[in-house]
């Protein structure tokens, strides 16, 4: 509390008692009457009343990367909060935004350049400097490009986006000449991506919550975490409660999500697709479909089919699909999905949902395809209310030297046993090193990613990444000594993102751009380099600069390029300095993106030419096609990267920009029956699978089904106190019927065993899932980490931090990962989070 | 802790421009001799519904919980940790989880729990208190003057804890011997031992901690911390007096303060909470615990 010094007190005592003797107020701000609290915005000492220096910056802690504003107070985050002025997060953040603080300053931070210093994985390190840090791996890097194999250079990064994408995967590595890189997509939601892509071409949806009247949700838990978790959710929740929208979920477990719905609907794992495929059976036999969407749809091989013929040819499709069938299936009553079917279908406006319960199955892709079809058939696709195509805000970036190398690649990264990797396989990356026949990386260089622990098969990774013979030199940027970490030849400390240059975006949802600017709030801590700082010391090292020196300049010029932000007050940098967030106020939300005419000119264009069997009109200079000639002999369809080329689909006399291809050779039509997937022998329409490990069952063969909870990151939060203090155990749900017939009671211990592991766990038995299915969250059985996430200090930790000494729990939960086998979707390549089977004993 | 040190010295011009309260006590401490040579040195200690009486009008601070709209988040939790660096074992706000009924018809509830900032019906003097403020030997103790918004006083008394009159209950750690009844007869478990700070008056003891409705940020006129987070707009802050205040509305259309049964927690206490629960499906209800649990009550764990 604040002490008055002598002098000042004596100055308050005497304008005071003048003041009341005179019987009138002090000057005061004590509130009364019509008073209106601000939001935010400011913030204050509650010891001292001092006002907190605000810096506008934006989240990093999960994707979704609210805009918030930092306080500061002699140099130390102590608050953070939503930015007010934006118009995805409408000024909130989640409880991981607010414990952004523990991120920078937590314990066990890397807070120097570290070598190892012993046995690669035995936690021994030595400190040392930068100078020496960069030159042994610039000396490393430059030897592999000079001896002409810049592709043994790996780049392996998680969830980096925005500048921190760019800069070093498109940047870095293409001045560098190497192709050898991998994202994460596949183990998060690259089965989604894909089953867009071969509906409406791109990929990414906003969920049009302010403007929809009923939301059917397979399996996303939008209300706990999503990839635009504080913008959609507190829409949907509104929606719900102030407007009375129905909303209805899907999913094995009463997530959060699930219980603050009009309605949970417990579905077996993996059979959300056959509850889809009835519920489009009941609008298409009861003829509730949108007439009008059948002119953009295409449900037959003739792409240039009349809509009756489309219409007769869904039906028949769907007719196998009976309510009865699908409640045979899903356990989900015939009634109830035929009632939430002609609900949806007469909706004014209405939304499918959907993520990991729905699309990190066997039968994933055509999970996604499924729901597209839902809103499509319905008329709820990019409309108002509906599921619209994501928009975001586009920045312009420098790109480095004009002249770059031809990019050299190890054919590693999409694995070999799906079809269409379109965003990778990373679950398969460490596996196909093993197997070496596509060659080993020399240099394998991590970031934002922890390859042992966010895939399946945790030992062989951890075995995998010790090996020198398989991976020679091992190399991370990262703020935490994790699981991953703990394998790594050199760690190069990064700035946590409050220490941070960035431009950045996400999707709106209100469809109108916005764009998103991270600035330090404070000095990085100890010897700490931002990670692109790093790269463009690196580059200069290695004699190929990338024009600019640091991911400050990186992003001062990207601002500079970047057409809306560079004419804003004051200059494009100072602009979003002071102010964080900018959205043109004269924006309208963008919507029916397919329904626009191309311009007559763009047709006219070098190169355009139009596929007539197809109706696409397609720049063949844009794909791999050597000439003219060989472009119209193949086709659009057959031409390889054709879709880079796409322009615009005929619609009777009309050319519209249609649904545009990304990643595949689709038509502009928005595709339920696909050539392409037909080709690769799979059904061209939405059809359904069922999971092959799922069929008869023993009654102590459980399915393993992942989550994870509102208060923590996926497995960047951990060493957060403030999260892990709240969440630090994460027994294993299970039904109380499964659980009595197996013999487990609430609290016993129990043992799973899979074809990978096999772990220990506490069961927690209750009525919230489904029987048969057995739930584990992510985040985790943390074995480093620091001391909040694991009990173990890590090297060059400190006790810098009071709070050491009152932590109060010495539980740290279990991974599921150990359990669960690296094996992808045969359509996408998306790991299979959701299909494992595990074996249930008492322990 | 380092923070405060370093402000000590730097806040003489804040000072005078904030309401908080151990600013007025520092004055008034000095400026007793005024106030006895004015004949003002016996004031009586008016309550808000009283100093509205006498044509002087104070906010009443409600918060209302929409636990329609709670999603379990936890941003408010987290949030309130940072706002006031709160120890670890300590929590001034909490989510709770009710479940009941059988798969498939489970449901699964959330209730947000902080400080009720009761406004009592016990007596001290003139004046109703909540059991916290009851039990506290440290008060009443030194005069304090409240200024409204249109330049009007109220007399106050404070203490270790104490109730301003605008119905915030408050701490004055510099007047608290941490002698700990106040955490004991909270029929909440709202308060806590602060194991990294000394109460003011005995060093051998803890501070004790709870919610202040943030009376930092209200005194500038900005909302509560956890109010300021919350994505759903499940808690609803404002001035019960004021008419045209979301919660004033609020109160009205859901019969909040003719139906405290159902919408506050414990009305059994009589403590008259000033945090009231729009709970259309009966959820407090099924919300039960015990007195003795009071601090793992305020131990936020997520299932």
């Amino acid at each position: 509390m604040t002490k008055l010094s002598r002098r000042n007190v004596l100055k308050l005592a005497a304008a005071s008692s003048v003041l009341l003797t005179a019987g009138k107020g002090m000057v005061s701000k004590a509130l009364a009457g019509s008073i209106e609290l601000a939001q935010g915005g400011r913030d204050f000492n509650p010891d001292t009343g001092k006002e907190r220096k605000a810096v506008p910056t934006v989240c990093y802690s999960c994707v979704t990367r609210d805009p918030k504003i930092a306080f500061v107070e002699d140099g130390r985050i102590v608050k953070i909060e939503g930015q007010p002025n934006s118009i995805r997060s409408l000024g909130k953040i989640c409880s991981k935004g607010q414990a952004g603080i523990n991120q920078v300053y937590f314990p066990d931070r890397i807070l120097y350049p570290l070598k190892r210093a012993g046995k690669r994985g035995d936690g021994k390190y030595k400190k040392i400097s930068w100078d020496e840090a960069l030159t042994e791996l610039a000396g490393r890097m430059k030897k592999l490009r000079d001896e002409g194999h810049p592709e043994n250079l790996m780049y392996h990064y998680g969830r980096a986006k925005g500048s921190s994408d760019k800069l070093p995967k498109t940047v870095f590595m293409g001045t560098y000449g190497s192709g050898t890189i991998s994202g994460h997509t596949s183990i998060c939601e690259g089965g989604k991506w894909v089953g867009q892509e071969f509906t409406w071409g791109s990929h990414y949806d906003n969920w049009d919550f302010d403007n929809t009247d009923y939301v059917l949700n397979f399996g996303s838990s939008v209300l706990e975490a999503h990839t635009n978790h504080i913008p959609t959710a507190q829409r949907l929740i509104k929606a719900k409660v102030e407007r009375n929208v129905p909303f209805i979920t899907f999913d094995v477990r009463l997530s959060y999500t699930a219980s603050k719905s009009t309605k949970w609907e417990p579905v077996k794992p993996g059979t959300d697709l056959a509850v889809i495929l009835a519920m489009c059976n009941v609008i298409m036999r009861d003829n509730l479909y949108k007439r009008e969407a059948f002119t953009y749809i295409r449900a037959t091989e003739n792409v240039n089919a009349p809509a009756d013929e489309k219409i007769a040819a869904l039906k028949t499709h769907l007719a196998q699909y009976t309510p009865e069938w699908a409640q045979e299936i899903s356990g989900v009553p015939a009634a109830n999905i035929t009632k939430y079917a002609r609900e949806f279908a007469k909706a004014k406006a209405a939304v499918v949902i959907s993520y990991r319960g729905l699309v990190a199955h066997y039968n994933g892709t055509d999970g996604e395809r499924a729901a597209q079809m839902l809103g499509m058939i319905t008329g709820n696709i990019d409309n108002p209310g509906g599921r619209c195509k994501a928009i975001s805000a586009s920045w312009k970036y420098p790109k480095g030297p004009k002249v770059k190398p031809k990019s050299k690649k190890l054919k590693i990264t999409n694995g070999s046993l799906s079809a269409f990797p379109n965003h990778g396989e990373c679950q398969s990356v460490l596996k196909m090193i093993k197997d070496g026949s596509h060659g080993r990386p020399d240099i394998y260089l991590w970031y934002c990613y922890n390859p042992v622990y966010v895939n399946g098969e945790c030992q062989e990774n951890i075995d995998i990444l010790s090996d020198e013979k398989l991976m020679p030199f091992t190399v991370t940027s990262n703020i935490v000594y994790d699981e991953s970490s703990r394998l790594a030849d050199l760690i190069l400390p990064d700035t946590s993102y409050l220490e941070r240059w960035d431009w950045d975006a996400n999707v709106s949802p209100t469809q109108i751009p916005e764009w998103e600017f991270r600035q330090p709030a404070v000095e990085p801590l100890g010897e700490c380099r931002n990670f692109g700082d790093i790269l463009c010391d690196l580059a200069n090292r290695m004699d190929m600069p990338l024009g600019f020196n640091s991911m400050e300049e990186f992003v001062k010029q990207s601002c500079e390029m970047t057409p809306v932000i560079k004419d804003l007050p004051g200059g494009g940098f100072e602009y979003m300095k002071k102010h964080g967030v900018y959205h043109d106020p004269q924006a309208k939300p963008s919507f029916f993106g397919y329904k626009k005419e191309v311009k007559a000119d763009d047709l006219q264009k070098e190169g355009v030419i139009l596929d007539e069997a197809l109706g696409v009109y397609w720049n063949w200079t844009k794909s791999k096609a050597k000439d003219e000639a060989e472009a119209k002999t193949l086709g659009y369809d057959k031409t390889h990267s054709s879709y880079k080329g796409y322009v615009g689909q005929k619609f009777g006399d009309k050319v519209l920009k249609g649904f545009k291809p990304d990643k595949v050779n689709k038509t502009g039509y928005f595709e339920l029956y696909s050539t392409i997937l037909k080709d690769k022998g799979f059904a061209p329409m939405p059809s359904w699978k069922p999971i092959p490990e799922h069929v008869n069952l023993a009654k102590n063969q459980l399915t393993l089904t992942t989550y994870k909870v509102p208060v923590q990151i996926h497995s960047r939060s951990t060493h957060c106190k403030w999260l892990t203090e709240m969440f630090h155990d994460n027994p294993a749900w299970i039904n109380s019927q499964t659980a009595a017939s197996l013999g487990i009671k609430d609290g016993d211990m129990v043992k799973l065993t899979s074809e990978i592991g096999e772990v220990s766990i506490k069961a927690y038995v209750n009525e919230m899932i489904v029987p048969g299915a057995i739930a584990i969250s992510f985040h985790l059985g943390r074995t480093e980490s620091g001391r909040y996430a694991s009990g173990k200090t890590s090297p060059m930790g400190s006790d810098n931090d009071p709070d050491l000494k009152l932590k109060w729990w010495d539980t740290y939960g279990v991974h599921p990962n150990w359990l669960i086998a690296n094996s992808p979707d045969p359509i996408s390549g998306q790991h299979r989070w959701m299909d494992q089977v595990v074996t249930v004993s008492k322990a | 802790m380092l923070r405060k040190s370093q402000l000590k010295h730097s806040t003489e011009e804040e000072v005078m421009t904030i309401n908080t309260t151990n600013d007025r006590r520092e004055m008034l401490r000095v400026t007793g001799a005024a106030l006895a040579a004015a004949g003002l040195a016996s004031v009586s200690l008016m309550q808000p519904k009283e100093a509205q009486a006498a044509a002087v009008s104070t906010p009443q601070w409600v918060m209302i919980m929409d636990l329609r709209l709670c999603t379990g988040c936890r941003a408010c939790t987290v949030a309130c940790k940072a706002e006031y660096d709160v120890p670890l074992g300590v929590f001034n706000t909490v989510i709770k989880q009710v479940v009941t009924g059988k798969y498939p018809d489970t449901k699964r509830d959330f209730i947000p729990r902080r400080c009720n900032h009761c406004e009592g019906t016990e007596k001290i003097g003139d004046i109703t208190v909540p059991p916290c403020v009851k039990a506290c030997p440290e008060f009443p103790k030194d005069r304090r003057i409240f200024t409204t918004a249109d330049g009007k006083t109220i007399r106050y008394r404070g203490g270790a804890t104490y109730k301003r009159p605008d119905g915030l209950i408050l701490i004055d750690n510099d007047a608290c011997t941490g002698c700990g009844k106040c955490i004991d007869a909270c029929p909440y478990g709202a308060r806590s031992y602060n194991q990294r700070k000394l109460s003011g008056k005995d060093k051998t003891k803890n501070a004790i901690v709870k919610c202040s409705s943030c009376v930092h940020r209200l005194d500038e006129g900005i909302t509560p911390a956890c109010v300021n987070t919350c994505a759903p707009g499940a808690r609803i802050f404002g001035d019960l007096n004021d008419p045209n205040s979301q919660v004033a509305k609020l109160a009205k259309e859901f019969n909040l303060l003719e139906n405290r049964d159902k919408t506050t927690m414990k009305p059994e206490e009589k403590t008259m909470p000033n945090i009231f629960y729009i709970d259309p499906d009966g959820v407090l209800a099924n919300y039960s615990y015990k007195k003795e649990d009071k601090l793992t009550e305020y131990r936020d764990i997520v299932e």
